[in-house]
């Protein structure tokens, strides 16, 4: 656990001077509010909750931020040889893929909060006290599957970081990893079976978000994201573990 | 204190070193030579459980390598090659970190530290940041890394490439002082520097070892005459081994 709490107060530090932090939580929070307003627009007198505009505004662009927080986890230590004094350490991979992870997860964290003030400072404006304000738990569920989300793009990012010492390459793979990917196999599914596309009218990442911001928890799908999350900080411990087989 | 038997390692094909084996007693200190590409490298990546050896053991007073990795980690100093820091950092936010990292108890970090910032004779810059330092303010830096935790044996690569006379003499002079409680394994090519402080030489050539003396046998100037004999004639060299 101290090994864990040394490397992710290093990440966290590291984040917080990065130009690789900063202006991909700027963006993402300008993209992201920009989805929110023409979601609202979009959705007028439709029956979609408050928090929900804001978890389908959120989870489309959360694989692109996870992305490119995570490229620089182990590229760079990889780049800079830095990689060798953590292996050389008396710290177990497990711990050093965790510490990296959490601080990754840390910025996901701190950038969701943050987008919180959309519609917080946004829709008071707007609608004035006739304004519906959303349950703290209505917020909290959404929360809930927006981080598992993350969570899984978080650990597949830190996965794909120890494959590359190129954080541009190691970005790209994760996006295609944890956003193209997916989107190709939900088109190929709806190519090739058109009858799904009445049940699935949306994909179903979006629809986990909109299922849990109604209040429709499934335990499946968390038992699926915190699966997914752990196989690939497995995957993630077992590549570093590699490393000493091939140098 | 050190039993290397029989290392072999290999990256895919090409192997790099072959049938390794020597010791290292408490209180040694080792200047590892040989031409560009001969191994050492490799070999000090190997002692630090960096690398996998394919073949032959490493004990460290009795530790196995690849039975307790962890365990044997935790007594050792490492400065690589290249020498990597986090230039965000100061020098004394870095080697907090890596004295936390290796798992030093809360309470005696802050000695650690100052013991290591006045052993490499960094005292003076410990609030500086790091990617501030010049080139031989950095390589203390990494040395500093690698005697703070007192390990029990130092593996040090290329520690006086780059480095100037009066430098390349305080980190003698560092590598004097730690040898009292530990072995040292220093690699490099400035066999002339290294004699001032080293009490044995390993001649590493082709990934075998080409020769060892041991400085006390030899005269300085003989010794350095041998060892370059050995380095100008590679088929020399692979006689001595056999």
């Amino acid at each position: 656990m101290k090994a864990i709490r040394v490397i992710w107060l290093r990440e966290v530090r590291a984040f917080r001077g990065a130009f690789s932090c900063g202006v991909p939580m700027v963006a993402f929070l300008v993209v992201y509010g920009w989805t929110f307003v023409m979601m609202l627009r979009n959705n007028e007198g439709s029956v979609l909750q408050i928090q929900s505009v804001w978890g389908l505004s959120v989870a489309p662009w959360l694989p692109i931020l996870c992305a490119v927080l995570t490229m620089r986890l182990f590229a760079e230590e990889r780049a800079t040889g830095m990689i060798d004094l953590l292996m050389s350490a008396p710290i177990r991979e497990r711990d050093l893929v965790l510490g990296k992870f959490f601080s990754a997860m840390t910025a996901v964290v701190v950038t969701l909060g943050l987008s919180l003030l959309v519609p917080a400072l946004l829709l008071p404006a707007l609608a004035g006290p006739q304004l519906a304000r959303p349950s703290a738990a209505a917020i909290a569920a959404t929360s809930l599957i927006l981080l598992l989300q993350a969570s899984t793009w978080c650990a597949a990012g830190t996965m794909i970081s120890v494959l590359f010492r190129n954080q541009a390459a190691a970005a790209v793979s994760s996006l295609v990893v944890c956003s193209a990917l997916p989107i190709a196999v939900y088109a190929a599914i709806l190519a090739w079976l058109p009858g799904v596309r009445t049940s699935v009218a949306w994909m179903p990442l979006l629809m986990h978000v909109h299922d849990f911001s109604t209040g429709l928890f499934t335990t499946s799908v968390i038992m699926l994201y915190v699966a997914t999350a752990l196989f690939f900080l497995f995957a993630c411990s077992k590549l570093l573990a590699l490393l000493r087989l091939r140098g | 204190m050190l039993d290397v038997a029989h290392i072999s390692f290999a990256y895919g094909t090409r192997p790099i070193l072959k049938d390794i084996t020597f010791d290292v007693a408490p209180g040694e200190i080792v200047a590892l030579t040989g031409p560009n590409g001969a191994g050492k490298t490799t070999l000090l990546k190997v002692l630090a459980c960096l690398l996998m050896q394919d073949a032959g053991t490493v004990h460290l007073h009795g530790v196995d390598t690849l039975q307790r990795p962890i365990k044997y980690r935790r007594t050792i100093g490492y400065l690589s090659a290249h020498n990597p820091l986090y230039n965000d950092m100061t020098v004394e936010e870095y080697l907090t970190y890596r004295v936390r990292l290796k798992g030093e108890r809360a309470m005696r970090v802050r000695r650690r530290i100052n013991e290591a910032l006045s052993a490499s004779g960094l005292t003076d810059v410990r609030d500086t940041r790091i990617g501030l330092l010049s080139h031989g303010y950095r390589k203390r830096v990494g040395l500093a890394d690698a005697l703070s935790t007192f390990p029990k044996l130092l593996l040090l690569d290329d520690l006086l490439a780059g480095l100037d006379r009066p430098q390349r003499a305080a980190c003698g002079a560092a590598l004097s002082a730690a040898s009292l409680r530990a072995a040292v394994i220093a690699t490099g090519h400035e066999l002339d520097e290294m004699l001032n402080w080293c009490t044995r030489v390993i001649v590493l050539n082709r990934g075998r070892i080409a020769a060892m003396f041991r400085t006390s046998d030899f005269d300085r100037a003989e010794l350095i005459e041998q060892v370059d004999k050995l380095l100008a004639d590679p088929d020399d060299a692979q006689e001595v081994s056999a």
